[in-house]
């Protein structure tokens, strides 16, 4: 089993990033960049006194010489009958591969320079890759010598390579300025190696820093801060760089600022190092769209706006805070989070069918609407056992069948960490390997599965999930039966009996956890501001660094001590004076697009805009499986027909969790918002905004306050007015349709489109 | 801060870096340059105008009883029909195929794709993507793993004028979609039957309850409304000043006599309707010829019923494959006749062929191992067979090809170089196509 999935990883993805310099990979012509002379003269010298060993000096070239990405011999059935691990992640394999198959003719240790490997790589017959390395390089004479001692694959008490440094780790630079980075091995006998011709580097933003194959760095044009990433075989080291800005503000300008809890103090701190500033405070009307919208989905009632601004007291907005997340709106509340919650956790519907998918949906709802600590419900979650015809969250394990998908699963939801890779191969850019994949595997070892199993699309049957002590997770290329073992942290014994997802979750909701809180307070700040701290949202890692850690840690300490409450967070990041700035730039802070020092626009998402189009156009669309009604963020699952929903990007129906959404704007809902037959027959409609006011016998003046209420949250300013009363005016005009049209142009307009 | 890999405007990613890697990647530099040149020479056409119309036989239509009829096999396999001539000496097509029999000289079959592959859900995803499912899949499974090829396609072309790079029609197949290429290139969905009276495609004109008059009156109001101040330097990614390009490009489309003349099924001649059939599919595939002529590159029609485990011949008479026949020979002698079919590639194909030997209920099963594909223009030779099965149908057995080659091959035609590295949400690089190397016989 472990076979087969190893293979259609290997399939899917582990392209490496090496073959990605345009340099290395450039066609068979271009010539593979080789340490500079002085260099490769030196490492020559030193290599002649000691012997050499497969793993410690020969993988290195085949990894730096790209033999052993994805795209070459790291294919899944390799390339022209060699194949190397992805990466190296596989010694013993890859020496078998070179020194014993193809009945040995890869290597010809009468006449080194003629082995297969030396002719291949030098081009010395027809290579597809191309050249890798020219004769006499550096790499060509560690080879041979290699092959002249026999090839061993390693030498008795030969140190393991411990870790890597890199030097300068970080540094302050300025623009268009150049450094060079060293990189030295450290063994387990102390020794340490250069092996900076030997590494792979990586920028992680190539407008801050662009490095070359050589480790030669060139900063850019703007200030912020460049993380180059270092790897040599499977370590992984970051240098960082920060480009400080040319001119900062007085420190009194930043003291003026308003501050209305911590978050303030730790993002000023920020934009004073980054010579931003602050928009200034966003306006009233603003602020209720906007926190409605991000905290319940739905637009504020022209009631709720009226109350709002007519209130003269100075703690109106934290009021409004207050009442978005208390009890009296725990349904709108719990349903808005469910859809973000079921991007995440929710199944492909025909995968395991309708019932569990709409079990489990329901259970999301009602665990959000009483509002449970965000360390029970992940714990309820993970520890789910019964039939999927019951009880939902056991959904979750009907469909990610194996342990090691569960493992994966929680460490890119609950833990931000992508560890996908590392089912394979070493994560290219991060030191988790596959001991760590399958040791958080070994965990759900021990969930067993009785019943019908799945039978898509229906998969009618109920399933059992229990637990039964005495599974076990093996590493696909040792074999070794994994220990439960959680990222960072020893291995844990457990007690005869115990199922081991316990311990996990014990583990994973530990006040001390150093991922858990963090992960989520991210997220929770993704939703509200557009964009994480650390981003994406579930990818930390020290080669992606966040843009703020003291804020991160102090909203992930506060979350902990307020017992895991979400709306607590909620509370918090709504009355910072951070969350309540204009979206308008300033001088200072036009090309931030991190640091939140202005309100990032964004895309109303496709089901909170729905609801919002049926309350001002009327006839909401009924959906399969719900009351009439309903509103769009309570569907339950991306099956349930809506040409609207899928135009503006809900996730395809047919991918698994955790789905992926786009929020992006496209023509395709533009046209859909101007022309769509449907919605424009709504506008005409008796319970449609326009047709109501209309029937009221308001005036041209009260229709088009009333819609602007409605839609913008504000009333019209005077050349809006103007513009509408005169349309009112226009030959052949009636007020239904100067109504109806002056709704269908705010609808089609980007102050409706986005929370702004 | 992260770096993040676009896997659109590919133009200008598509440099140096790919064609480097096209060269790692297993398909040589210069073959892709030669492929792609001969694609681009036939008749003076560039890749890049390639538009393709993909007809899905959802369900694995038989290749006994469409393109590789066995007279000479026993009779549990040939099964109930006779074979026929066709325009090519020594080719014979199943007799229900009468039409394209004549249209031979125009297209290609490729009776030797096979995989295996055999339920629909993982068929479905490796024929519509050129990749297998990474985990095994259930039959009825709706899955996407890997973006479809009508999304690549949208995400090389982007949109023009307006008009949407990749439209399905009636729904999306099951492995359609854009996955990690994101929602903006998911298929744009025409669901009503372009064989009603009244038909109109949706969203891409003013619907008929607003006047023109009406129309254009509001669209000034909008423009003075519409105040929202926009962040128009670049660095500052103002999302609504790309929101203003699309509605630019929509009410473009909105206006381009061009384009809404090609929406309006029912310009065309009678007699031209008539041709391909008055039904849901014929329509269908003549309308997405008039949407190919005005720039649309990527058209699925889905034609789904193929999964014939009972009552075969009787499903095949009764309807289906007259439908088939007469609407997929009609677009063919079209393209051909109006001039377009050299840049108009047409593939026919559902998720694998049947078994040989008829079942119990006079059906078939699925079969893999053998399957017949039908292509034609895009520079496709006519007239020609490519590979064999063997005598009684059972497998591929000459020249075979896979998934795999048979997505390289569309990509080349299309102008996209099938080894190409694109990004998942992972930001994992993912290559286009695994180790796929274009049909030869369709770049002749």
């Amino acid at each position: 089993m472990f076979c087969l999935r190893l293979l259609a990883c290997l399939t899917l993805c582990c392209l490496g990033t090496a073959v990605l310099q345009p340099l290395r990979a450039a066609s068979p012509a271009a010539k593979v960049p080789q340490a500079p002379l002085k260099e490769a003269a030196k490492e020559a010298a030193t290599k002649k006194e000691r012997a050499l060993s497969f793993r410690n000096d020969i993988l290195p070239i085949l990894s730096r010489s790209g033999c052993n990405t994805g795209s070459c011999h790291a294919k899944a059935d390799g390339r022209k009958g060699f194949k190397l691990s992805v990466f190296a992640f596989d010694p013993a394999s890859d020496y078998k591969e070179i020194v014993k198959d193809a009945r040995g003719r890869r290597i010809f240790p009468a006449s080194p320079e003629h082995s297969l490997l030396m002719l291949k790589a030098t081009q010395s017959i027809e290579h597809e890759g191309g050249e890798r390395f020219p004769k006499d390089s550096a790499h060509y004479r560690t080879l041979l010598t290699w092959i002249q001692q026999g090839m061993p694959y390693e030498i008795a008490n030969e140190p393991e390579l411990t870790r890597i440094l890199v030097t300068p780790p970080d540094g302050k630079y300025k623009k268009e300025s150049s450094l060079k980075i060293k990189v030295t091995a450290h063994y387990s006998d102390n020794s340490t190696r250069d092996v900076t011709a030997l590494s792979h580097f990586q920028s992680n933003d190539k407008g801050m820093v662009q490095v070359d194959e050589h480790g030669r760095a060139k900063v850019g044009k703007v200030s912020g801060e460049g993380v180059i990433v270092v790897r040599y075989l499977e370590q992984v080291d970051v240098a960082r760089v920060t480009i400080p800005p040319e001119k900062t503000l007085p420190a009194a300008t930043y003291a003026k600022l308003q501050t209305n809890n911590e978050i303030d103090s730790y993002a000023y701190e920020r934009h004073k190092k980054l010579g931003l500033l602050v928009s200034p405070p966003c306006s009233d009307n603003e602020f209720i769209r906007r926190a409605t919208l991000d905290t319940l989905g739905k637009l504020p009632s022209p009631e709720q706006v009226g109350i709002f601004l007519k209130d003269k007291d100075p703690k109106k907005r934290s009021k409004l805070i207050d009442g978005l997340l208390s009890d009296r709106n725990a349904t709108a509340w719990g349903d808005y989070w469910a859809t973000k919650f079921n991007d995440l956790l929710r199944p492909n519907t025909q995968r395991v069918g309708i019932k569990p998918v709409y079990l489990f949906d329901q259970w999301i709802r009602d665990r959000l609407r009483a509002n449970t600590p965000y360390d029970q419900f992940v714990r309820e979650l993970l520890t789910a056992s019964g039939s999927t015809h019951e009880y939902g969250p056991t959904a979750l394990f009907r469909d990610k069948r194996e342990a090691a998908d569960m493992g994966a699963f929680v460490s890119r939801i609950f833990l931000g960490i992508r560890m996908d890779c590392a089912k394979c191969h070493h994560h290219p850019n991060e030191k988790w390997g596959q001991d760590d994949y399958y040791s958080l595997a070994a965990f759900f070892g021990s969930v067993k599965h009785k019943g019908q199993g799945i039978s898509p699309p229906i998969s009618g049957e109920p399933e059992y999930i229990y637990f039964k002590p005495g599974g076990q997770v093996k590493h696909p290329v040792t074999q070794a039966v994994m220990k439960p073992k959680a990222p960072d942290s020893p291995a844990v014994e457990i007690k005869d009996g115990q199922d081991p997802r316990e311990v996990l979750v014990d583990w994973i909701t530990n006040p001390e956890n150093p991922f858990f809180a963090r992960t989520i307070v991210n997220r929770i700040w993704g939703e509200y501001f557009g964009k994480g701290i650390v981003h994406p949202v579930d990818d930390f890692r020290a080669s992606n660094p966040s843009t703020n850690d003291a804020l991160l840690d102090w909203l992930a300490a506060d979350f902990v001590a307020h017992k895991f409450d979400l709306k607590h967070l909620m509370g918090n990041i709504m009355r910072s004076q951070t969350y309540q700035i204009s979206s308008l730039p300033n001088e200072h802070n036009l090309a931030d697009t991190d640091n939140f020092s202005r309100s990032y626009r964004r895309r109303l998402p496709a089901e909170v805009m729905l609801d919002a189009l049926s309350g001002l156009a009327g006839n909401p669309p009924r959906f399969s499986g719900l009351p009439k009604g309903s509103p769009a963020v309570r569907t339950w699952n991306n099956l349930l027909k809506s040409d609207f929903l899928d135009t503006f990007g809900r996730p395809d129906s047919s991918a698994a969790c955790p789905c992926e959404r786009d929020a992006q704007p496209s023509a395709v809902q533009a046209l859909h918002l101007m022309n769509s037959k449907e919605l424009n027959e709504r506008l005409g409609k008796a319970d449609s905004l326009p047709s109501q006011l209309v029937a009221a016998k308001k005036t041209p003046g009260q229709i088009t306050d009333a819609i602007y209420l409605a839609t913008y949250s504000r009333l019209p300013n005077t050349e809006e007015r103007k513009a509408s009363l005169a349309y009112f005016q226009k030959k052949d005009m009636t007020p239904q349709l100067a109504a109806e049209d002056i709704l269908w142009s705010l609808l089609n307009s980007a102050e409706f489109v986005f929370n702004h | 801060m992260p770096q993040f890999h676009s896997n659109k405007n590919s133009f200008k990613r598509r440099d140096f870096i790919q064609v480097g890697l096209g060269a790692l990647g297993g398909i040589g530099l210069s073959d892709i340059l030669k492929l792609r040149s001969q694609a681009a020479a036939a008749k003076g056409k560039s890749a890049n105008d390639i538009r393709c119309i993909l007809v899905w036989l959802d369900g694995g239509p038989s290749h006994f009883e469409t393109f590789d009829p066995k007279p000479d096999a026993p009779k549990e396999i040939r099964g109930e029909f006779k074979s026929i001539k066709t325009k090519t000496p020594g080719v014979h097509f199943s007799e229900v195929m009468p039409k394209l029999a004549q249209a031979s000289d125009k297209l290609t079959i490729v009776r030797s794709i096979a995989h295996k592959q055999n339920n629909h859900g993982a068929g479905n995803h490796y024929m519509m993507t050129g990749r297998p499912t990474p985990v095994p899949v259930g039959c009825g499974a709706y899955v996407t793993f890997h973006p479809s090829f009508g999304s690549v396609v949208s995400s090389h072309r982007g949109m023009a004028q307006g008009l949407p790079p990749y439209i399905s029609t009636p729904r999306i197949t099951r492995s359609g979609g854009p996955n990690f290429l994101g929602a903006q290139h998911a298929p744009f969905i025409i669901s009503s039957n372009p064989n009603s009276k009244g038909f109109k495609v949706r969203d891409v004109s003013i619907p008929s309850v607003v006047t023109d008059g009406r129309a254009s009156s509001r669209k000034e109001l909008r423009k003075s409304l519409d105040q929202l101040k926009r962040i128009n330097e670049a660095v500052a990614e103002d999302p609504a000043v790309s929101f203003d390009e699309f509605y630019s490009q929509g009410f473009d489309l909105i206006t381009s006599q061009k384009a809404q003349a090609a929406f309006d099924i029912e310009k065309e001649p009678e007699k031209i309707r008539e041709t391909y059939g008055r039904n849901d599919f014929g329509q269908r595939l003549l309308l997405a010829r008039r949407l190919t002529e005005v720039g649309v590159p990527f058209i699925t029609v889905s034609y789904g019923g193929w999964d014939d485990h009972r009552k075969l011949f009787e499903n095949f008479k009764k309807k289906k494959a007259g439908q088939l026949d007469q609407g997929l020979s009609a677009l063919i002698n079209d393209l051909h006749q109006r001039g377009t079919l050299d840049n108009t590639l047409v593939i026919a194909l559902g998720e694998f062929g049947r078994t040989p030997k008829v079942n119990k209920d006079a059906g078939r099963d699925h079969w893999s191992f053998a399957m017949s594909v039908l292509m034609a223009g895009a520079g496709i030779p006519g007239g020609q067979i490519v590979g064999a099965t063997d005598a009684k149908g059972y497998y591929a057995s000459e020249n075979i090809y896979s998934p795999e080659d048979f997505a390289a091959s569309i990509y080349t035609k299309m102008g996209i170089n099938p080894s190409e590295v694109l990004h998942d949400t992972a930001n994992r690089p993912v290559q286009l196509v695994d180790h796929g190397h274009p049909i030869k016989e369709l770049f002749a």
